[in-house]
């Protein structure tokens, strides 16, 4: 039995680019001999539940996606392959401790890593989407980071940032002043309102959006790392036993897995190289301990030399080349440009993405994991969708022959030639002398 | 043109005409009182006591019951613990100045007065100003991490649960949907998208955690329930370890016990079944899909107990007292609402 894990691609140096995937990686590296799995390089858009990670169990046709759902997977499992990590001899302390972690890693340290990897203009074009560039085929790179890059700022919108990226600030500016020409207020010419003051003079113009923000974000991050802080990630080196007699409450002790999802998200905060790093330079300078983690764990984990991790062969794997063919890769590109059609486009993504899934939970053996699908939506919105496609396709196709047949776009459809009439005037003076008389 | 004199003050070209002055001059004629409010106002919006804003129905405000949202549950609670007084009056979030409920309106200190409002992100500095009993500070940072288990696995199960669950749809109806429109059509169109704000915000922290795009829509409701297992078996977990009963082995209720409270109160009130032991299987327990059997269930019902005990701190220890002034309250405030 050969489990594949489909995930994003590797980046900054790390088996993969996204938190929640590098998580997966880092707990299967270190539960699972490489003999038993295989690592896919895909997106969102190859697999039914449009989430990464994603495990493919071939011997029961099953798919589970999202960290702690593979987790949770895996321990259904039977070993000898899987080595358990020892839960039920942990104190249920440990236990909810971790449980409350991960919770707080979910909700508080995803925002941050999202303002700067994504939210950032400067880091997202200069780092982040070139490192997506790389591992993704090609017209894909157009569609799939910008659908990551929408969602991770929905996920940090709470935290009031968003002037971080100049490209939406930039174009609420112009919106703003079109409104304002449209409303007829009075204008200053773009050439005097530069030398009276405006946006990019003096100190102030000349800070970057993560500078101006500097102090709110520094205090964004200490809240979260103070609280990671607390946590003794490191307890294997340091001798586990002393430390808890020596004091009731030592440093909070953690399970494997919030371990790796805590290594997941510190390492994309720490190694990548983004021209404003402001989260890099908070860790450094006042988190130590946190970078140590992230250092110690990255060598203990992937080696440089020594055990490799089992990615699977483009060309040899018949399940890899068969989502990778180049007729997949279309389909999936113009699925995400249809996605993109107004209001129509998201509900017939919905259908199809619904569908895909129901397909996926049909196929699997597995009885115990066929989740319900929740109240009767998708009929409704199959049909709504099918309606609403239907009736745009005609409003376009009749739109496109009114204007072909009525404005005359590609020129009049039907020329006509009117002999001029003869009349006297035609013969020159002399007939014009005449013309009058008729 | 204009003459000038030494005596009278320089007059200017742009100066009103005298006789436009003259007409000018008389006004005001006379000014009025500021009229009063209207009687009704002075006791349904914020009479003697300042009135906190929820989600509620007419009747259960004026007894003063808990309310059926979250988040509002959670001041009412604090609010009480504080040993602040206040009623209740049902609202809408369009009627909030932050666009979130809750809210508090003090007391008007004279009739003219007009007390602004204080949203609900500065009621902890209200409740800890005119609150009788000060509830304890908690400083640990292990509370962020638990805080996080509320906001996070907690929550999307409530909201999994309530809008996005076919079982619990006459809920949904009685609390959000019935109260505010009597049309089929409008009814509808809530539905949808109260559904799909939920949908939203659930995705947001995506089925395994983290952000997930748009079209990984597809919330797997297993495991949004088997987080919110594994959170309230933390909470337990954590509950059974002070020696007070209350969270962080606080020596009275604090605020993380309001917001525990918010929800297990509403998940056993509202999404258990009759009251009676239940005794299953774990699986059972998840695909039953009752958050108030999970609640039940976690730990050894350390969590139960905990709400037992600080609802009857709350709500029944000064509920014969109470009952009796609200009810007198009710009773004067439909007068008035009579003559009005």
């Amino acid at each position: 039995m050969t489990l594949e894990l489909h995930v994003w691609g590797p980046a900054f140096g790390l088996p993969s680019i996204d938190a929640e995937c590098l998580a997966t990686v880092t707990y299967f590296a270190q539960t699972l001999s490489a003999a038993d799995y295989l690592l896919v390089q895909s997106s969102p858009s190859a697999v039914p539940s449009h989430h990464l990670p994603a495990l493919y169990n071939p011997s029961t046709a099953t798919w589970i996606s999202g960290f702690d759902p593979i987790v949770n997977y895996l321990s259904t499992l039977q070993p000898p392959s899987y080595h358990h990590p020892d839960v039920t001899t942990l104190p249920s302390r440990v236990y909810a401790d971790s449980q409350a972690y991960k919770a707080l890693l979910t909700s508080s340290a995803a925002p941050l890593l999202a303002l700067s990897l994504y939210v950032s203009s400067a880091n997202y074009s200069e780092t982040t989407r070139p490192a997506y560039s790389a591992i993704l085929p090609f017209p894909l790179p157009w569609t799939e980071p910008l659908a990551v890059r929408a969602a991770m700022a929905a996920r940090a919108a709470h935290l009031g940032m968003s002037s971080l990226d100049t490209d939406a600030e930039m174009e609420r500016l112009e919106k703003e002043e079109r409104e304002r020409e449209a409303a007829g207020w009075v204008q200053i010419p773009r050439a005097l309102r530069k030398a009276v003051g405006g946006q990019n003079s003096g100190v102030k113009g000349q800070l970057s959006p993560e500078m101006k923000r500097r102090i709110k974000l520094e205090g964004l991050a200490a809240e979260v790392f103070d609280v990671l802080g607390e946590v003794d990630f490191l307890e294997e080196e340091n001798g586990e036993e002393e430390e808890e007699d020596k004091e009731g409450r030592g440093r909070i002790k953690v399970t494997l897995e919030t371990k790796c999802l805590a290594f997941a998200y510190l390492a994309l905060m720490l190694l990548p190289d983004v021209p404003r790093p402001w989260l890099k330079e908070v860790l450094q300078r006042k988190y130590a301990g946190l970078c140590e983690f992230v250092l110690e764990y990255r060598r203990k984990t992937f080696p440089e030399s020594g055990k490799v991790l089992p990615w699977a062969d483009r060309e040899s794997d018949p399940a890899v080349s068969a989502c990778d063919s180049a007729f997949s890769i279309v389909g999936r590109f113009v699925r995400a440009v249809v996605d993109d059609i107004p209001m129509l486009g998201r509900e017939w993504s919905r259908w199809w993405a619904l569908r895909q899934r129901r397909v996926a939970e049909e196929n699997s053996t597995e009885t115990q994991l066929v989740i319900r699908r929740s109240v009767g939506e998708s009929e409704r919105s199959l049909l709504l969708a099918g309606a609403g496609l239907t009736l745009l396709a005609i409003n376009v196709v009749g739109l496109g022959i009114y204007w072909y047949r009525y404005r005359g776009l590609l020129g009049a459809p039907l020329q006509t030639w009117h002999r001029p009439l003869v009349g006297l005037g035609s013969f020159g003076a002399a007939g014009a002398m005449f013309a009058g008389l008729a | 043109m204009a003459t000038t004199s030494t005596a009278a003050p320089p007059r200017k070209w742009w100066q009103v005409p005298r006789p436009l002055q003259k007409v000018f001059d008389t006004f005001p004629l006379l000014a009025y009182d500021v009229n009063a409010l209207p009687a009704r106002a002075q006791s349904a919006t914020s009479g003697d006591l300042p009135t906190l804003y929820v989600f509620s129905t007419e009747e259960e405000a004026l007894l003063g019951a808990p309310s059926f949202n979250p988040s509002c549950l959670k001041w009412q609670a604090f609010l009480k613990l504080a040993g602040v007084k206040f009623q209740i009056l049902p609202s809408t979030n369009h009627a909030s100045p932050t666009g979130a409920l809750p809210f508090i309106l003090p007391a008007r200190s004279s009739p003219t007065d007009v007390p602004s409002p204080i949203p609900s992100s500065k009621l902890h500095d209200y409740a800890l100003k005119y609150g009788t009993s000060n509830p304890p500070e908690v400083s640990a940072l292990r509370l962020d991490a638990y805080q996080a288990l509320l906001d996070v696995p907690i929550r999307n199960a409530w909201l999994q649960a309530l809008y996005r669950d076919p079982q619990y749809i006459d809920l949904l109806d009685r609390f959000y949907i019935t109260p505010a429109s009597s049309s089929y059509w409008v009814r509808g169109a809530l539905r949808h998208q109260l559904r799909r704000a939920a949908e939203t915000e659930i995705r947001k922290t995506g089925p395994g955690g983290a952000a997930s795009t748009a079209l990984s829509l597809l919330v797997d409701e297993h495991s949004v329930y088997r987080a919110a297992v594994k959170a309230l078996e933390a909470l337990a977990t954590l509950l059974s370890e002070s020696k007070t009963g209350w969270f962080f082995g606080a020596e009275t209720p604090t605020i993380f016990d309001a917001s525990v409270f918010a929800y297990t109160h509403l998940m056993l009130k509202y999404m258990s079944d009759a009251e009676g032991e239940v005794e299953g299987e774990k699986d059972f327990i998840l695909a039953s899909r009752k958050l108030g059997i999970m609640v039940r269930s976690a730990g050894s019902g350390e969590l139960e107990q905990h709400h037992r005990r600080l609802f009857e701190l709350l709500w029944l220890a000064d509920s014969n007292a109470e009952l009796l002034d609200t009810k007198a309250r009710g009773n004067k405030l439909l007068q008035v609402q009579l003559q009005a």
